[in-house]
This record gives structure tokens, C-alpha cells and sequence, in this order.
């Protein structure tokens, strides 16, 4: 292979998702790592390096992570590190810590409880701090400036974006864990009244509680622990300048530019799990991950049907992983956003076999 | 569910502005909006660097304006505190005349129906300006600015303020709950957990060594006495909602007969020259119904520790004990 | 280790200061990252991915500021990925940002690390807005008693440790406290704080970034074949522990144990004390010198104070600790781990100006977080080879 197949997945688990969780951050975490190492047959003490993501303005608090360490059964000290981003690029860090050689499992996990607070009064701090956050310019209002910037160019219609929410919350069904799912008619979500114009409320994506672990091996290891390794053969990430207003929000370059460098192009990816919060950023990201219309988008529902801030993008990862193993199929793809208007976005490409 | 408690958190942030955002912060006073040149291109709101590619940019400013183009939108239909109007309002990417890049600001078009994407807009700018984003209040249909008499600001613009206020709803977990009713019954409630018998106090809800759930079927009462094995005097320094004015002391209890250290307690009714290892001390606790301001690192109902009188333990590794 | 050899190429800091209201949060980190590049002899383009490291975010009320930082970084088409690791951050962003040319996936990477305190109040922060905040003084205050108790130290070995660094702050033109007149009796009279730390025995709270260049072997030899001495990473660790749990010894913590037994393990060191010729260690408040000193292996429990009251840590003695002034003397708290890690690169690249140690060729960094639970360390020396194997 021309690519790296040396790191697999070889295990993973996701919490419920819900509305209001009674559960700390660190209960929920400490659910899914006993979840993932079990179903990767090893126990906690195995594990050789972990990394978590979470964010400390979601959860109101600075440090919040510090708790969350109790979940890992960090005695005696472990390998460890934290970022601030989805959990999805705490995979991405685990990642090229087991490329370091000398260590062969790892266990990288997401979290968050974005219910405690009023997403549009958080998310709007995450904007540049002179010109749009004072203006409490949030993440939904950025959202939908980029619709109305593809409905205007006729990349979308809000047609096509309530088929996306009626078609990812009716798939959403086939798993337990999902929030928001049911049989939605199109024609009757049209009808409803914007929420941010172009935005209806089913464009938009739950307000979740939730985490997802997944355990990672090196390629000896992850053959002898996992019949089936799902392997990791390409993974990167890229971001774009941050202020909306000076990008072209027609286009995701940095889609583009990770699936590429992620090896798209080598072969047929047949399902896709990507990151598209709001409707509209579905035919977006196809576009700029260059799918076809063979590749199965979001059959888990995606985050239309659960969206656990700081674990929405590694639980993509985990339903790639997911189709591999249950669903037989050879090449799939994880996505992973942040940032207004998709600013940064990551690609993992899962392949079985070998 | 258990219920929750609510924290407002508010945020008063002071932003130094530094040469670029000052110069544009200071023409906002004058009731201008200044791009800044990149190449052949006009930054706006202008940028230190260049966007594209990090490169410094010189601070060759450009006024832009007054009017500009709207490039996308999206109606506001309910604003939030942090938004700059209290009625509905567009959120707008406006492309000043002479700018190459959009500006995000709100448009005030009284309805959505006056929103058009490649509309024309003009500032109105506030009566009273500071050098704040929102010294621009709003854009309004048409080509014409809506000004006011009287010039900028006396000096250049160098700082502003930020305050974000954001109210959290944490949920109380079950065994938070059951801890926070034996504390108002007086009781110290623990957590043992059953493969390492490790005790953890608070309705911690797991055991950090062996990574399991503790539940209620693992709690323990815990003794109410103890001895001082550490502390520390602080001297309050001023923040904002600092209340402590007075030095005062802060001391790590280990509960008789058990594992159990409380850390960063509080001592009552004992000078801090009296503040010694050893100490007896027991827990005190607010009836219940009684509201006291207590240090938040104190669990439930606990106020503090009161001396016990009886004599010291004198024994010398009572010093390591720390957790 | 099979991954491949990393080399720091450049190194840059902003001048520390309680308010660095002449800047922006993007003019910060620009000021250090372009020190950093120019030092690399590199520019924006050159570089191809971009690591940030800060504490908590609601010290400057800026939610993931990776985001807006990205494109002051020059980042705009290019990875970002951020860390926080609470005190020990700085060095995780250092150690992460080695492991992606480490692993091969990149060739130049740039490692920022910031913090501008004077934006909030890390006391409110900390406390959440509450009266009596004990503070991190406050905090680790028994920790510090515990030590003095055990090892039977001296009153004054504290003292000292925060004489020597602030002696040191004066010959480093970056660092933010500049005591001229520092001397023990001035720091034994200075306000007891957090019992029993003193004043001038605590960190400054400060306005701050520093930025690092990183490059593969080649870029590495490149930069030494043209006369600028790289500094090679010999080894690179993390570890974390919970912050309490009955037997958890915070004054010699197990994770700083383990931490360091790895990285000197990973460099081929057998005895610290005599292979390594400097060290930067993260000293908030004096008495964490001779704490860590023990903890990491460098001297045997109880005997890190007496190589303070030899002076041993002084530049010039057997082991210098904390030539650049350190964290008592320079405090931007996301920052402070890196320029812990840079300062050891600056040395054994011997760049280190007034305070360069004399022939260093080996020099470890070290960084600390939260509860004294969260470490990193790395090892650097001015050769892959520096032990003669």
C-alpha cells in the first residue's frame, strides 16, 4: 500500500445522547473508555496513551478537564494530553503519538455537556474577540449566512435541506443511542417558520450531551487483539483564515485540502460520516470531499440526530469504523469540523482488511 | 432528573488594541470605516497581517464607504442579550464600496422582507462612541449614512471592553444529590470503593484508581473529628468579587480512623498565629434551611472546623498527609 | 526509538510584562513567532503546520482562540491543532509539535504558546468569580511545608532559590521581573503570601508568548552546515495522575517520577546530575527548585535543597537551574512551559547570551500543571549524539 496502514481502530463505544444528562463529564467518560477497551478486549491498564477533547467553555468552567482524568484510570501515571477541540483530533494526537514507535495502544476520547448553557451566547466567544464576538455573532447566525450564500448560487435549495433533515433523522433511527429521529414529511417542515432565515429548526442540529472513547493500535498489536483492525490510512486536517467575511463560503477549501491529503482519491469511499451540523453543509462537504452519488452520506443520522459538542466529529470516526466491521463495507470516511462557516475541517479514511 | 445549579458566570474583559484595531477603532469615533491595503487589495475591517499568508502588512490605511453591498444575510427574528439590537435585525456580510473583503455587522431593515442579498446599505452610526465595533449601530437601507454631529475621540483609541455574561444550568448527579442531603442532616457522606477501599468524599460518583462507578450502595458515614495535618495563611489579593480582606487560613483535615483528607478547609474562631499541626478539630455544619456565604470548596452544609480541645497529636508525619 | 530525529532551528519570546496593552492577542503571538521564524531564517510559508498551546480560555474570555489566531499564524491552508494540558501546557505544545515531524507527517512546524493575563484575572478565573480564592500560591503552599518538614530544609533555602532566579532574570532581556536590588534579606522581609511562601518567592502574573521552530534531520544538518547550531530532541514525556485520591503524594509525585525516568531513558541517561548540564524547571513558587530537583531524579529525596544552599544551581555550579530567570521571574501562564523548553534549546544551541552556561551540550526542561498532576519534560542537546554511544 501506498499509504500508512500501520494504525488501526480496534475498538469504541458512544454514550446515549440526550437533551440533559445527570451524568459529570467525567461519569460520562468514564462509561465509554469501559465501553471501548471492553469492546476492544484489553482492559484500561493496557493502554498506553491517552488523549481527551473537551472544551472549558462548554462546560462553564476553566480546568474542567482536570476532572475528566479520573475516567482514564490514571494510576499508575499515564501517558496523557488534552485539547481543546473535538474529540476527533484527539484521535488525530493519539495518532502520531503511536507513530513515535516505542508505545502500541491508545485510547482517545470526546466530550461534552453543551446543554448547561445557551449555545448562541457560547459560541459567539469562539469569534474574533474585536470584531464579532462583541457583536454576539454566533455560530447559528454564521451558519446561516452560509446557506443563504449557497442557496444564492443555486449549490442548494431548502428543499434539499429539509430532505437532508427528514432523510438523516428517519436513518438516525437505526441507532439506539440517537436523540432526534423520526419520520419527518418535507413538505410539512417547509412549512414551519425560520428560525435564522434560511434556517428552519430542523436545519439546525440538537443541542446534545454525550461522549465516545475509541481505542487505537499499532499494526502487530491491533492483529493480535482485533480479528478485523479497521485501519487508519489516511488522516489530516487543515483550517482556513477565520473571519467569514474575508472567505468565499461557497466552497470548504480545507475540506478539500485534508481529503486530499488523506488519500482520497486513491479509491471509492462507499460511506461517508461527516460533520454537517446544519443541513445545508451537506451537499457542501460532499462537493469539497469530491463524493459521488455512491457514497452512503450519514446513515447513522448523523449530528442532525445527536450533536455532542467536542464528540460529534469522533463519533463520525466511530460510525465509519462501525460500517467496516458490522456492515462489510472496505473504505469509509470520518469528518470532523470547528469553527464558523466550517473553518477547520479533518479527514480520516478507515480501510478493512489485512 | 435532580435537579441543577445555575451559575452566572460574567466575564469583564479589558482588550489592548494594538496599532491596527486602534487606528480602526479610533475612525469608528470619527464615524469612518478603514480598510487596510494588502497588495492590490483592501482589507476591511483591516487586519495586521494578511489573511492569505501571515505577512505583516504597513499600516496603509484606506476609508471605504460609507455605503456597501449586502453579500449574504440571515434574519435575526430573536435577539440575545450580546446582540447589538433588542429587536429583529439581519446579520449581514457587507462589502463596503472599495473593499475587497465583507464586513460582518448587523443591518436594521425592520423585516426580513427589506432583506435582499446585493441590497445597499449605510451605517448609522451611534451618538455616543467609544471605539467599540458597535459604535457602528447598524447598517440601514439606501445609500445614505446617518450621522451625528460632533468629532472622534480626543486620543487614539488603545483599549476596550468585552463583558459576556453566560448562565450555566449544571445538573446535580444522584449521588451529589444523596451527599448534599446528608449534609443537611449534619452527616458526612463518603464513597468506598470496593476494590482498592479507597474513600472519596463529596458524591465524587467513581473511583479515579480502579475507573468504576461508586453508587449509593458503596456509602459510608464518615467521622466528624479529625486532626489539622497542613494549612496555609493567605493574604487576599483584589480581583473582582474578592470579599476577603483580612488574611485568613485555610487547613487540610484527616478524618479519624479513615483515609479521608479534606483539603483547603476552613478554620473557625482560631487566630492564624494559633494555626498549628496536630490540632483536634470537628466538622460544623448549617442548620438546615440556613444560608451561609462559605467557601465553595467546602462540601454541602459544611461551614468549617471548630478545635475540639483535646490534646494534639504530636504525631511528626502528620505533615505528609495531604490527600 | 525508530521515529525520526527533530531539531529546533529557531526560538523566539515576546518581553514579558504585567500588561502588554501596546498589543493585540494576534500582535502577542506574532511578536514571538516572527523572533522564532527570523531566528529559523524562515518566513510564513515555510512553515507547514501550526501547533497552539494556552491555558484555560476564560483568562482572556476567547473560546478556542486557535481559530482567530489562525490566520495571524499564518495558518490560513494548513493544519492547527491546539493543546491545553493546564500548567504544563507550554512543554505539551513543544513535545506535540516535535511529534509531528517526529512521526515523519511534517517537515517544519512552528509551536506557539501564549497567555495575556492582563485581558481577565486569573484569580477570578480561577475562583469563578468568588471571594476568597486561596489561588495557585495557595494551593500548593502545603505541599511546600510538607517538604520543608520532611527534608528538614532550611527557612532560607526558599529565599534563595528565588535570589538566584531573580539574579538570573537580570541578564535576560525578555524576562518581566527585574529586581536590581535582590537580595535574601529582601526577600525574607517581603510579605508572607501563602504561608509559607513569601512575595518575592512567588511568580509575577504576566503578559506573554513564545514560539519555536521545529524541522526534520535534514533541516536540522542544514541549519548547522550554515553555522546555526540546531538543538536536537533526545527525548520528549507526558504523564498525568488524578488530583486526589487517599496515597497520592503531591510533594513527590509519582507522575514527575515516571515522567522523567522515561524521557532520560528515551535519551540514553543513566546519571542525570553528571550528563546533564543545565536544567529549566517549572518553579512557580521557590521552594519547587529543590522539589523538583528530587523529584525528577536529579538528586536523591532530600538532598535538592542542599544543592541549592551549595549553589550549585547557579550559573557557574555543577547544575544550573533556571538561567532565564524561570517562572518566578517571567509568568505567562500557556507560555511558561515553552519558554522553559526553549530556554533548554537556547543553551545547548549556545545562544543563551549573559545567561548561557559555559560547554552545554545536554539540557532538560521541564513543565508542571493543575494539582501538581500533569508533567512534560524533554531532553535537547547540540549533537543526536552528545554521549559518544
Amino acid at each position: 500500500m501506498a499509504h500508512d496502514n500501520d494504525i488501526a481502530i480496534i475498538g469504541w463505544n458512544i454514550s446515549p445522547m440526550v437533551r440533559n444528562t445527570e451524568h459529570t463529564e467525567a461519569q460520562m467518560l468514564l462509561e465509554v473508555i469501559t465501553g471501548a477497551v471492553t469492546d476492544a478486549g484489553i482492559t484500561r491498564k493496557e493502554v498506553d496513551f491517552t488523549c481527551a477533547g473537551s472544551c472549558d467553555y462548554v462546560a462553564g468552567q476553566a480546568f474542567s478537564f482536570v476532572q475528566n482524568i479520573d475516567a482514564i484510570g490514571a494510576w499508575p501515571p499515564k501517558r496523557d494530553s488534552h485539547v481543546e477541540m473535538d474529540g476527533a483530533w484527539a484521535l488525530y494526537e493519539a495518532w502520531l503519538r503511536l507513530q513515535m514507535d516505542d508505545i502500541d495502544i491508545a485510547v482517545a476520547m470526546g466530550s461534552g455537556r453543551s446543554s448547561t448553557a445557551d449555545p448562541e451566547l457560547i459560541y459567539s466567544m469562539e469569534m474574533d474577540p474585536y470584531y464579532l464576538a462583541p457583536l454576539g455573532a454566533d455560530a447559528m447566525s454564521f451558519a446561516a449566512i452560509q446557506a443563504r450564500a449557497l442557496l444564492d448560487a443555486g449549490k442548494v435549495t431548502e428543499r434539499q435541506m429539509a430532505e437532508v433533515a427528514a432523510r438523516t433523522r428517519r436513518d438516525g433511527k437505526s441507532r439506539d443511542y440517537n436523540q432526534v429521529t423520526g419520520d419527518f414529511d418535507v413538505d410539512a417542515l417547509l412549512a414551519t417558520d425560520y428560525v435564522r432565515a434560511p434556517l428552519r429548526r430542523h436545519d439546525l442540529p440538537p443541542i446534545t450531551d454525550g461522549a465516545c472513547a475509541m481505542v487505537i493500535a499499532r499494526a502487530d498489536k491491533a492483529r493480535e487483539l482485533c480479528e478485523n483492525p479497521i485501519w487508519i490510512t489516511g488522516f489530516a486536517h487543515y483550517s482556513e483564515l477565520h473571519n467569514p467575511g474575508m472567505r468565499d463560503l461557497r466552497s470548504s477549501n480545507s475540506t478539500t485540502l485534508a481529503a486530499k491529503a488523506a488519500g482520497i482519491e486513491e479509491g471509492p469511499i462507499e460511506v461517508a460520516e461527516i460533520q454537517s451540523a446544519f443541513t445545508h453543509e451537506e451537499p457542501l462537504l460532499v462537493e469539497a470531499l469530491g463524493l459521488g452519488p455512491d457514497t452512503v452520506i450519514n446513515p447513522s443520522g448523523g449530528p442532525q440526530a445527536a450533536n455532542p459538542i467536542m464528540a460529534t466529529g469522533l463519533v463520525r470516526i466511530a460510525e465509519a469504523a462501525g460500517q467496516i466491521r458490522d456492515n462489510g463495507k472496505h473504505r469509509t470516511l470520518g469528518h470532523s469540523t470547528s469553527g464558523p462557516c466550517l473553518q477547520q475541517n479533518l479527514v480520516c479514511i478507515l480501510e478493512g482488511g489485512k | 432528573m435532580a435537579g441543577t445549579v445555575e451559575s452566572t458566570i460574567k466575564f469583564p474583559y479589558k482588550r489592548s488594541l494594538g496599532p491596527v484595531l486602534g487606528a480602526f477603532m479610533t475612525a469608528l469615533t470619527e464615524q469612518r470605516i478603514m480598510g487596510i491595503r494588502s497588495g492590490g487589495r483592501v482589507i476591511v475591517p483591516p487586519l495586521e497581517w494578511d489573511p492569505d499568508t501571515g505577512v505583516e502588512l504597513a499600516h496603509d490605511f484606506v476609508d471605504v464607504g460609507p455605503a456597501g453591498t449586502v453579500e449574504s444575510w440571515t434574519w435575526v427574528a430573536k435577539p440575545t442579550a450580546q446582540h447589538p439590537l433588542d429587536h429583529p435585525f439581519a446579520f449581514a456580510l457587507v462589502k463596503l464600496d472599495g473593499a475587497d473583503t465583507a464586513l460582518m455587522h448587523a443591518v436594521d431593515a425592520g423585516s426580513i422582507d427589506a432583506m435582499s442579498t446585493g441590497m445597499r446599505v449605510a451605517p448609522r452610526w451611534k451618538a455616543e462612541r467609544k471605539g467599540h465595533i458597535t459604535d457602528l449601530d447598524a447598517f440601514v437601507p439606501g445609500e445614505t449614512p446617518e450621522t451625528h454631529e460632533g468629532g472622534g475621540a480626543e486620543e487614539p483609541v488603545t483599549m476596550m471592553d468585552y463583558d459576556a455574561t453566560i448562565t450555566y444550568r449544571i445538573p446535580t448527579t444522584a449521588n451529589q444529590l444523596r451527599s448534599d442531603q446528608a449534609s443537611e442532616q449534619g452527616r458526612f457522606l463518603g464513597l468506598k470503593c470496593p476494590i482498592c477501599n479507597r474513600t472519596y468524599t463529596g458524591g465524587r460518583g467513581y473511583c479515579p484508581i480502579d475507573a468504576i462507578e461508586l453508587g449509593e450502595e458503596h456509602e459510608v458515614d464518615l467521622p466528624q473529628k479529625g486532626v489539622i495535618t497542613n494549612y496555609t495563611i493567605i493574604t487576599p489579593t483584589p480581583y473582582p468579587g474578592q470579599t476577603a480582606t483580612e488574611p485568613f487560613s485555610r487547613v487540610h483535615v484527616w478524618l479519624d480512623g479513615t483515609d479521608v483528607v479534606l483539603g483547603y478547609q476552613t478554620l473557625l474562631d482560631v487566630p492564624n498565629d494559633d494555626v498549628h499541626i496536630g490540632m483536634r478539630v470537628e466538622a460544623v455544619w448549617a442548620s438546615e434551611g440556613e444560608k451561609v456565604d462559605k467557601d465553595p470548596r467546602m462540601e454541602g452544609n459544611l461551614i468549617g472546623f471548630l478545635p475540639t480541645g483535646e490534646p494534639d497529636n504530636t504525631d511528626p508525619d502528620l505533615v505528609n498527609r495531604l490527600h | 526509538m525508530a521515529h525520526q530525529p527533530c531539531a529546533i532551528v529557531g526560538v523566539g519570546q515576546t518581553h514579558h510584562k504585567t500588561r502588554r496593552w501596546d498589543v493585540s492577542l494576534g500582535g502577542l503571538v506574532r511578536e514571538a513567532a516572527q523572533r522564532a521564524l527570523d531566528d529559523a531564517e524562515m518566513t510564513w510559508k515555510d512553515i507547514d503546520a501550526v501547533v497552539i498551546g494556552k491555558a484555560p480560555d476564560l483568562f482572556e474570555g476567547v473560546m478556542k482562540p486557535e481559530l482567530y489566531l489562525s490566520d495571524a499564524l499564518g495558518a490560513a491552508g494548513k493544519p492547527v491543532f491546539r493543546v491545553h494540558t493546564a500548567g504544563s501546557v507550554g512543554g505539551t505544545t513543544g513535545i506535540v509539535a516535535a511529534h509531528h515531524v517526529e512521526s515523519g507527517r511534517h517537515k517544519r512546524v512552528l509551536a506557539v504558546a501564549y497567555q495575556k493575563q492582563s485581558e481577565g484575572n486569573a484569580q477570578f478565573a480561577l475562583g469563578s468569580g468568588r471571594g476568597f480564592s486561596i489561588g495557585a500560591g495557595g494551593a500548593f503552599a502545603p505541599f511546600m511545608r510538607s517538604y520543608m518538614y520532611r527534608t528538614g530544609a532550611p527557612a532560607e533555602i526558599g529565599p534563595m532559590v528565588a535570589v538566584k532566579d531573580r539574579k538570573n532574570a537580570l541578564k535576560n532581556p525578555y524576562a518581566h521581573l527585574k529586581i536590581e536590588d535582590i537580595s535574601l534579606e529582601k526577600v525574607m522581609a517581603s510579605p508572607m503570601m501563602w504561608d509559607p511562601v513569601r512575595f518575592l518567592e512567588s511568580c509575577p502574573s504576566s503578559d506573554g508568548a513564545c514560539a519555536v521552530v521545529f524541522t526534520d534531520k535534514e533541516g536540522g544538518e542544514a541549519a548547522a552546515k550554515a553555522g546555526r547550531q540546531p538543538a536536537w530532541i533526545l527525548g520528549s514525556a507526558v504523564r498525568s495522575e488524578p488530583s486526589q485520591f487517599p496515597g497520592r503524594d503531591p510533594v513527590a509525585p509519582q507522575g514527575a517520577a515516571d515522567c522523567a525516568a522515561d524521557v532520560y531513558q528515551q535519551a540514553g541517561i543513566t546519571n542525570p546530575l553528571e550528563q546533564i548540564d543545565c536544567a529549566e524547571l517549572y518553579v512557580p513558587f521557590s521552594w519547587y527548585e529543590p522539589m523538583w530537583l528530587e523529584g525528577h531524579h536529579i538528586a536523591e529525596f532530600g538532598e535538592g535543597w542542599k544543592m541549592v544552599e551549595r549553589g550549585d544551581t547557579e550559573i557557574g555550579g555543577r547544575f544550573p537551574v533556571n538561567m532565564s530567570g524561570g517562572v518566578l521571574s517571567s509568568n505567562p501562564i500557556g507560555a511558561s512551559g515553552l519558554l522553559r523548553f526553549s530556554e533548554a534549546a537556547l543553551q545547548v544551541r549556545g545562544m543563551a547570551g549573559e545567561h548561557q552556561v559555559e560547554g552545554a551540550n545536554v539540557a532538560i526542561a521541564q513543565a508542571y500543571g493543575a494539582s501538581a498532576q500533569y508533567f512534560s519534560m524533554w531532553v535537547v542537546a547540540n549533537s543526536l549524539d552528545p554521549f559518544g554511544k
